[in-house]
C-alpha cells in the first residue's frame, strides 16, 4: 500500500536544472544586459540598494540551501527501509527556542539595516535639487520645469482640472515661467526633487535603473522623492500601477545629460516657452517678459 | 468549552443532532463578532475620512444632522427614535421574560417590538426623504452624503432583517406557541441579533450624528 | 456541475445512507461530507476557468500580439479582436484569473472542501453544528460564482482594474469603462463573504463545541487546529472585505465619493480596507495547507510532529500578527513613510512563526520512516516551494528592496509560489492522500507520481525565471512587455514561463484522468490505507451517514506513531494505549 520512490527527487531536480539551462541558454547571444540580474543602476542610493538587495539574497539564499540541503539529507537518509523504525519523538523545546531565537535575531538586524536605509533615501532633498513637477494622467506624463526664474510653482491637487492640469493657483507668478516637457531631462550628478501628481486615477513612478518607485496618488502631491544620478543614459519611466486600459503603454523617456547639455536644453524650452506665452503675458504682466 | 461539555448528540441513522441551545447561541455570537467588523470597517472608513479630510464638519452649505444645543427639531426626532429603537430591546426582554417566567405567551411584547422597530425604520426613511429634500443625498456633499447614507442605509438593512425576524417568531408563537420555557433556542437567537442591531445603532448615532 | 457531481458520487458505496432522492442526496444536503464534495467539485472546475485565463494571458505575454491558438477565435470582443488578445481584455484576463484562483478555488477547497469533510470526522462529530448554514453557504458560494462569472457578459465586459480594485481606477466608471462588470465583481465578493462567514461561524462553533469525549483542544489533529484559527481569520477579515465592496458598489452606482478626491474621498482609504482584509487572507490561504501537510507529513514519516504545540502556537502567532502587517502592501503607495517602517517591523516578525513551521517539519522527517508515496511527495514539496515564496516576501519585507521590486514580476513569482507551490500543492497532496476515505476508492500512484513530478518541474520552470524578470524590471499587468526597450531582451525568459505554464496546465489533465478513471476502476480502499491515527480514518471509506455509528472516545493526541513497545506503528486516537506502550505526553 505504501510504494517508496527512490532517486525521484534527484531525478526532479536534475531534470530540472537541465530544462532551465538549456532554454535560456539557446537565446544567450540575444541579451543586452543580463536578463537575471538588475539592471545598471544609476542612483547614489540605488547603489545601497543594491549592497542591501546582494546582502539579503546572500542570507536568503544560504537560508535555502541550508534548509534544502538538511531537508534532502533526511529525506533519503531517513527513508523508508525494511525493519528501521521511525525513532518515537515528540520535539524538544530547547530546540525551539534556539530556532525562534535566531531567526528573529536576524529579523531584528535586517529590519534595522533595511529601516536606517529607508530613513536616508527618505531624509529631506539638499537645497540645490533641481524640482520637477511630474503629473500624471490617462495615459501619459507632464513634466513642468520651473522656467528662467528657477522656482516650480507648487501643484496644489485640489485644483487640478482638464483646464488647470497641473492644479496651479491663479496668478502665482512662480507658474507664470514654467515650461513643461513630454521628457524627463535631468543632470548627471544633480539631485533632482520629483513633486508627483495624479490628474484621474493611480499611477507609478518606476525606473527600475534608478530603484525608486512611488504611486502617484490623485488627490495630493508627494514630494519626498528625491534622488542623484551617477550616470548619464537614457532610460524609460514606466507607470507601474495598473491605472486602465492604457496602462501597459503608460511611459515617457528619461534622458539623464551632462550639466552643459542640460542648461542649453534648459534654456532652449525655457525660451521657447515664453516666446509662445509671450503675447498674452505681455498684456497681464509686461515687466515679466523682460527677463 | 472543555471536551466535557461536548455534545455529540446519538446520532440516529439519517438524523441529524440539532445543535444544542448553548452551541446555536455560541454560533450566534460568532456571527456577531463578524457583523460588528462590518460596521467596524464602515465607521472606521467614516471616521478616517472625516479626519483626513480635516476643515469645518458638515461641509459648508449641507444641511447639519449633528445634534447641537439647542435641539432641533430634527435632532429631536432622531433622538426619540432612537429611544423608540432602544425601548423595543427592553420589549423583546421583556417577551422572553414573559415567556420564560410562564407569564404570558410573550405575543404581545412581540408584536410591540414589532410596532416599535417599525417605527424607528418609518422614521429612518422619513429622515432620508427628508434630508434628500434638503439636498443632502448619496452623491452630495461628497464624503458627508456618502457616509451617512451607506452607514445608516446598511443599519436599516439589518433592521428589517431583524423585524422579519421577528416576525416569524411572532408567527410561529400566534400559530403553535413554539415557545416554552426551555423552548427559546430560535427566540433567544433573535433576541441577541436584535441587542446588536441596538448597539450598533448607539456607535452609528454617536459616530455620525454627536461626534 | 450536478452532472459531474451525480457521476462520481454513483460509485460510492454508502452503507448506511437512506435512500432518499437525486435533489435531497447531492444538490441539497446537509451532510457535511457530501457538502464538502460540492466544494470539491465546484472549486475543480474553476480551477480550470482560471488555469484556462492564465494559460492564454500567459501566451500574449510571451508572443504578443499574435493569434492565440485554438482558443483566440472563440474570445469575446471585450478580450480579443480576431484573436489576438487586446490591453483591457488582457486586464480583465488578469483580474479574473485571480479573483477565480483566490476566492473560488483556493478558499473554496481548503475551508470548503477540506475544512467540511474533515472537520467533523477528526473531531469525532456526527455533523456540523449548524447543517443547514452549512449547505447554505456552499449555495452562496455557487451564486457568487454565477456572478462574477456574468461579469465576462457585461456590458464593456469584466472589470480589468486587477483583484486588487485599486480605486478610484475601479470607483469610477469614467476611468475604468465597466460599471456593470466592477459591480458585478463588487456583488460577487459580497456574497462569497457572506458564504465565507456562514462557513466560518459553523466551524467555530462545531470545533468548539462538538468534539468528542476525551478531544482535548491540544488533542485536535493539525488540520482541525489550522481550520479553527483560518477560521477566526475569516470572521474577523471578511467582513471588512464586505465593507470595502459595498462602498465601492456605492461610489460606482450611487454617485457616493468614499475613494473620489474631489468629494472628499480618500482613495488610499481602499487600499487599506483592502490589505486589512488581504493580508489575512494570504494566511487564510496558507494556514490550512499548512495543516494538512502536517498530517500527511507526520502520517507519512510514521513519526510524531516534531513539536506539535509550536506548531499551534506559530499559527496563533500567524493569525495575530497577521492583523498588524497589510501596510506592506503599501510602503510606496503613498502612506506616511514612517508607517511603512512599521509595518516593516512587524512584517519580519510574522516571518518567525513561518520558520518554527519550517524547522519543526524538517524535525518531523528526522529520523523517520519516510514513505514517498504521492501525497508525501506533494507535501513535502509543499514546503520547499513555501519556503521559496517565504524567502521572497523578505526582499519585499525590506522597505527599500520593495522600493525596488514592487509591483514587478518579483511579487508575481513570491504570489505563485506561496499560493501554488503553497496552497494547491498542499490542496493536490491532500486530495491524494483523502481520496480513499472521499470515494472509497485508491488514486493510481504510478499515475500520482506522473502528476507530481510533471507538476513539480513546470510549476518551477512556470514561475522561478519571473524572480529574474522582476529584478530586471518587469511590470506587472502590462499586456505587451516588448513595448518597453529594456524589457525586450528579456523575452527568453517570458516564453519560458509560458512554456512552463502550459505544461503545467496539460499536467492537470494526467490528475483528472487519475480521479477520473480511479472513481470507477480504483482500487477499494480500506478503511485506513495510511495506517493513520486520525478517527476519520477508524470508519468505513467513504464514512456512513452520521460517521461514527458510536461515538468514539478519544484517548490521546494525534500523532502516535512508532510508539515504543508496540508491535505497530500506530496508534488511532480512539484505541487506549496498550499498557505495554511507552508513550509520552498527551
Ligand atoms: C499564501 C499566501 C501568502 C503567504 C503565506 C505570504 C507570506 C509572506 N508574504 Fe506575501 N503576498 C501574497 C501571498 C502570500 N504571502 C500575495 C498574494 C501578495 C500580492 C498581492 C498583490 O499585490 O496582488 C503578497 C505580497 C507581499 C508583499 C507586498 C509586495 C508588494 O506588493 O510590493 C510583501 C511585502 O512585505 C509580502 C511579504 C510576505 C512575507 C514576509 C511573508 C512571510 O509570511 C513568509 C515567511 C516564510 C519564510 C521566511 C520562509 C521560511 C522560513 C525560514 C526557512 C526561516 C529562516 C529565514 C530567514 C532567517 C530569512 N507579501
Ligand atoms: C491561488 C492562486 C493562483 C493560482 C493557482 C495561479 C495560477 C497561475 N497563474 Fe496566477 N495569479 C494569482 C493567483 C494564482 N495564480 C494572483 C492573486 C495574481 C495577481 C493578479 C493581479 O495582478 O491582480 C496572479 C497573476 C498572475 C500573473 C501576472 C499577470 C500580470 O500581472 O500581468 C501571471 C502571469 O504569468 C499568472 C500566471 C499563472 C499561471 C500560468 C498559473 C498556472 O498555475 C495555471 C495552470 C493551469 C491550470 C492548473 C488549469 C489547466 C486548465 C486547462 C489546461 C484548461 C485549458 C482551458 C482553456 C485554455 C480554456 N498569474
Ligand atoms: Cu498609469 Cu499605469
Ligand atoms: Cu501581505
Amino acid at each position: 500500500m505504501l510504494p517508496s520512490g527512490n532517486g525521484w527527487f534527484r531525478r526532479t531536480v536534475l531534470l530540472f536544472v537541465v530544462v532551465l539551462c538549456g532554454t535560456a541558454g539557446l537565446y544567450a547571444e540575444q541579451r543586452s544586459g543580463s536578463i537575471y540580474w538588475a539592471p545598471e543602476n544609476a542612483t547614489v542610493t540605488g547603489h545601497e540598494v543594491d549592497r542591501l538587495l546582494n546582502f539579503i539574497f546572500l542570507l536568503t539564499v544560504s537560508v535555502f540551501v541550508l534548509t534544502q540541503a538538511v531537508y534532502i539529507f533526511y529525506l533519503v537518509k531517513y527513508r523508508r527501509r525494511d525493519g528501521v523504525k521511525a525513532h518515537y519523538f515528540h520535539g524538544n523545546t530547547k530546540l525551539e527556542i534556539i530556532w525562534t531565537a535566531i531567526p528573529a535575531a536576524i529579523f531584528i538586524g535586517l529590519v534595522i539595516y533595511s529601516n536606517e536605509l529607508w530613513e536616508r533615501i527618505h531624509r529631506p532633498p539638499p537645497p540645490n535639487a533641481l524640482q520637477v513637477g511630474i503629473s500624471s494622467y490617462q495615459f501619459g506624463w507632464d513634466f513642468r520645469y520651473a522656467g528662467a526664474d528657477g522656482s516650480l510653482a507648487m501643484p496644489d491637487p485640489e485644483k487640478i482640472s482638464m483646464e488647470n492640469k497641473f492644479g496651479l493657483a491663479e496668478g502665482d507668478p512662480a507658474a507664470a515661467d514654467d515650461f513643461t516637457s513630454a521628457e524627463l531631462v535631468i543632470p548627471v550628478g544633480r539631485p533632482v526633487q520629483i513633486l508627483l501628481n495624479s490628474r484621474d486615477v493611480i499611477h507609478s513612478f518606476y525606473v527600475p535603473e534608478f530603484r525608486l518607485y512611488q504611486d502617484a496618488v490623485p488627490g495630493r502631491t508627494i514630494s519626498w522623492v528625491w534622488f542623484e544620478t551617477i550616470r548619464k543614459g537614457e532610460f524609460q519611466l514606466a507607470c507601474s500601477q495598473l491605472c486602465g486600459q492604457g496602462h501597459y503603454n503608460m511611459n515617457a523617456r528619461i534622458r539623464v545629460v551632462d550639466e552643459a547639455e542640460f542648461e542649453k536644453w534648459y534654456r532652449e524650452k525655457s525660451a521657447k516657452a515664453q516666446a509662445a506665452a509671450a503675447p498674452p503675458k505681455i498684456a497681464e504682466n509686461p515687466t515679466k517678459t523682460t527677463l | 468549552m472543555t471536551a466535557a461539555t461536548a455534545l455529540v448528540h446519538e446520532t440516529k441513522h439519517g438524523e441529524h443532532a440539532k445543535a444544542s441551545p448553548a452551541t446555536a447561541r455560541f454560533g450566534m455570537l460568532i456571527f456577531l463578532a463578524s457583523e460588528a467588523m462590518l460596521f467596524a470597517g464602515l465607521i472606521g472608513g467614516y471616521i478616517v475620512l472625516r479626519i483626513s479630510r480635516g476643515g469645518e464638519w458638515p461641509p459648508a452649505g449641507a444641511p447639519d444632522i449633528g445634534v447641537t444645543w439647542p435641539l432641533s427639531s430634527l435632532n429631536l426626532v432622531m433622538i426619540v427614535n432612537s429611544g423608540v429603537l432602544i425601548a423595543s430591546s427592553f420589549l423583546f426582554h421583556l417577551a422572553e421574560g414573559s415567556i420564560k417566567k410562564r407569564s404570558g405567551s410573550g405575543i404581545f411584547w412581540l408584536f410591540a417590538t414589532l410596532v416599535a422597530g417599525t417605527i424607528f425604520l418609518v422614521v429612518q426613511a422619513w429622515e432620508w426623504s427628508h434630508l434628500r429634500h434638503e439636498g443632502l443625498w448619496f452623491n452630495t456633499h461628497g464624503i458627508y452624503g456618502s457616509c451617512f447614507f451607506v452607514t445608516t442605509g446598511f443599519h436599516g438593512l439589518h433592521v428589517i432583517i431583524g423585524l422579519c425576524l421577528i416576525l416569524w417568531c411572532l408567527l410561529r408563537q400566534v400559530s403553535g406557541r413554539c415557545y416554552r420555557p426551555g423552548h427559546t433556542t430560535s427566540l433567544d437567537n433573535v433576541g441577541l441579533y436584535w441587542h446588536f442591531v441596538d448597539v450598533v445603532w448607539i456607535v452609528v448615532f454617536t459616530s455620525l450624528y454627536v461626534i | 456541475m450536478s452532472a459531474l457531481t451525480a457521476e462520481s458520487a454513483r460509485e460510492v458505496p454508502s452503507p448506511s445512507v437512506h435512500r432518499s432522492g437525486f435533489i435531497r442526496t447531492y444538490l441539497w444536503t446537509y451532510d457535511h461530507k457530501m457538502i464538502g464534495l460540492q466544494y470539491l467539485w465546484t472549486a475543480l472546475a474553476f480551477l480550470f476557468i482560471g488555469g484556462g485565463l492564465a494559460l492564454i494571458f500567459r501566451y500574449q505575454l510571451a508572443w504578443p500580439n499574435t493569434v492565440v491558438p485554438v482558443v483566440g477565435h472563440f474570445l469575446p470582443a471585450s478580450a480579443a479582436v480576431d484573436g489576438v488578445i487586446i490591453p483591457q481584455g488582457y486586464n480583465m484576463m488578469v483580474t479574473m484569473h485571480a479573483t477565480v484562483m483566490v476566492f473560488f478555488v483556493v478558499m473554496p477547497m481548503l475551508i470548503g472542501a477540506f475544512g467540511n469533510y474533515l472537520i467533523p470526522l477528526q473531531i469525532g462529530a456526527g455533523d456540523m453544528a449548524f447543517p443547514l448554514l452549512n449547505e447554505l453557504s456552499y449555495w452562496l458560494y455557487v451564486l457568487s460564482g454565477f456572478v462574477l462569472i456574468g461579469a465576462f457578459f457585461a456590458p464593456g465586459g469584466a472589470p480589468g482594474t486587477g483583484w486588487t480594485a485599486y480605486a478610484p481606477l475601479s470607483s469610477v466608471a469614467a476611468y475604468n469603462g465597466t460599471r456593470v462588470g466592477q459591480s458585478l465583481w463588487g456583488i460577487a465578493i459580497f456574497i462569497n463573504g457572506l458564504s465565507s462567514i456562514a462557513g466560518a461561524t459553523n466551524y467555530i462553533t462545531t470545533i468548539v463545541n462538538m468534539r468528542a469525549p476525551g478531544m482535548k483542544m491540544f488533542r485536535l489533529p493539525l488540520p482541525v487546529w489550522s481550520l479553527f484559527i483560518t477560521a477566526i481569520l475569516l470572521v474577523l477579515a471578511v467582513p471588512v472585505l464586505s465593507a470595502a465592496a459595498a462602498m465601492l458598489f456605492s461610489d460606482l452606482n450611487f454617485g457616493t465619493s468614499f475613494f473620489r478626491p474631489a468629494g472628499g474621498g480618500q482613495p488610499l482609504l481602499w487600499q487599506h480596507l483592502f490589505w486589512f482584509f488581504g493580508h489575512p487572507e494570504v494566511y487564510i490561504m496558507i494556514l490550512p495547507g499548512m495543516g494538512l501537510a502536517s498530517e500527511i507529513i507526520s502520517v507519512s514519516s510514521r513519526k510524531p510532529i516534531f513539536g506539535y504545540a509550536a506548531m499551534v502556537w506559530a499559527m496563533v502567532a500567524i493569525a495575530f500578527l497577521g492583523f498588524v502587517v497589510w501596510g506592506h502592501h503599501m510602503f510606496v503607495s503613498g502612506m506616511n513613510l514612517t508607517l511603512s517602517a512599521a509595518f516593516s517591523v512587524s512584517t519580519m516578525f510574522i516571518a518567525v512563526p513561518s520558520a518554527i513551521k519550517t524547522f519543526n517539519w524538517l524535525g518531523t522527517v528526522w529520523r523517520g520512516s519516510i514513505h514517498f508515496t504521492t501525497a508525501m511527495c506533494f507535501a513535502l514539496a509543499f514546503v520547499s516551494m513555501f519556503v521559496i515564496g517565504g524567502l521572497s516576501g523578505i526582499f519585499m519585507a525590506s522597505t527599500p528592496i520593495d522600493l525596488f521590486v514592487h509591483h514587478t514580476y518579483f511579487i508575481v513569482a513570491h504570489i505563485h509560489y506561496v499560493l501554488f507551490g503553497g496552497s494547491i500543492f498542499a490542496i493536490f497532496g491532500s486530495l491524494y492522500f483523502w481520496f480513499p476515505k472521499m470515494f472509497g476508492r485508491m488514486l493510481s500512484e504510478p499515475l500520482g507520481k506522473l502528476h507530481f513530478l510533471l507538476t513539480f518541474v513546470f510549476f518551477n520552470l512556470a514561475f522561478f525565471p519571473m524572480h529574474n524578470l522582476g529584478l530586471a524590471g518587469m511590470m506587472r499587468r502590462i499586456s505587451d512587455p516588448t513595448i518597453y526597450e529594456h524589457l525586450r531582451q528579456l523575452q527568453p525568459l517570458n516564453q519560458l514561463a509560458t512554456i512552463g505554464a502550459i505544461g503545467l496546465g496539460f499536467t492537470t489533465f494526467v490528475f483528472l484522468y487519475n480521479v477520473i478513471r480511479s472513481l470507477r476502476h480504483g482500487a477499494h480502499a480500506p478503511a485506513n490505507p495510511w495506517h493513520s491515527n486520525t478517527l476519520e480514518w477508524t470508519v468505513p471509506s467513504p464514512p456512513g451517514h452520521g460517521n461514527f455509528p458510536v461515538t468514539p472516545t478519544v484517548y490521546h493526541g494525534p500523532y502516535e506513531y512508532s510508539v515504543p513497545g508496540m508491535e505497530k506503528d500506530f496508534l488511532p486516537q480512539n484505541e487506549p494505549a496498550p499498557a505495554e506502550a511507552r508513550l509520552h505526553s498527551h
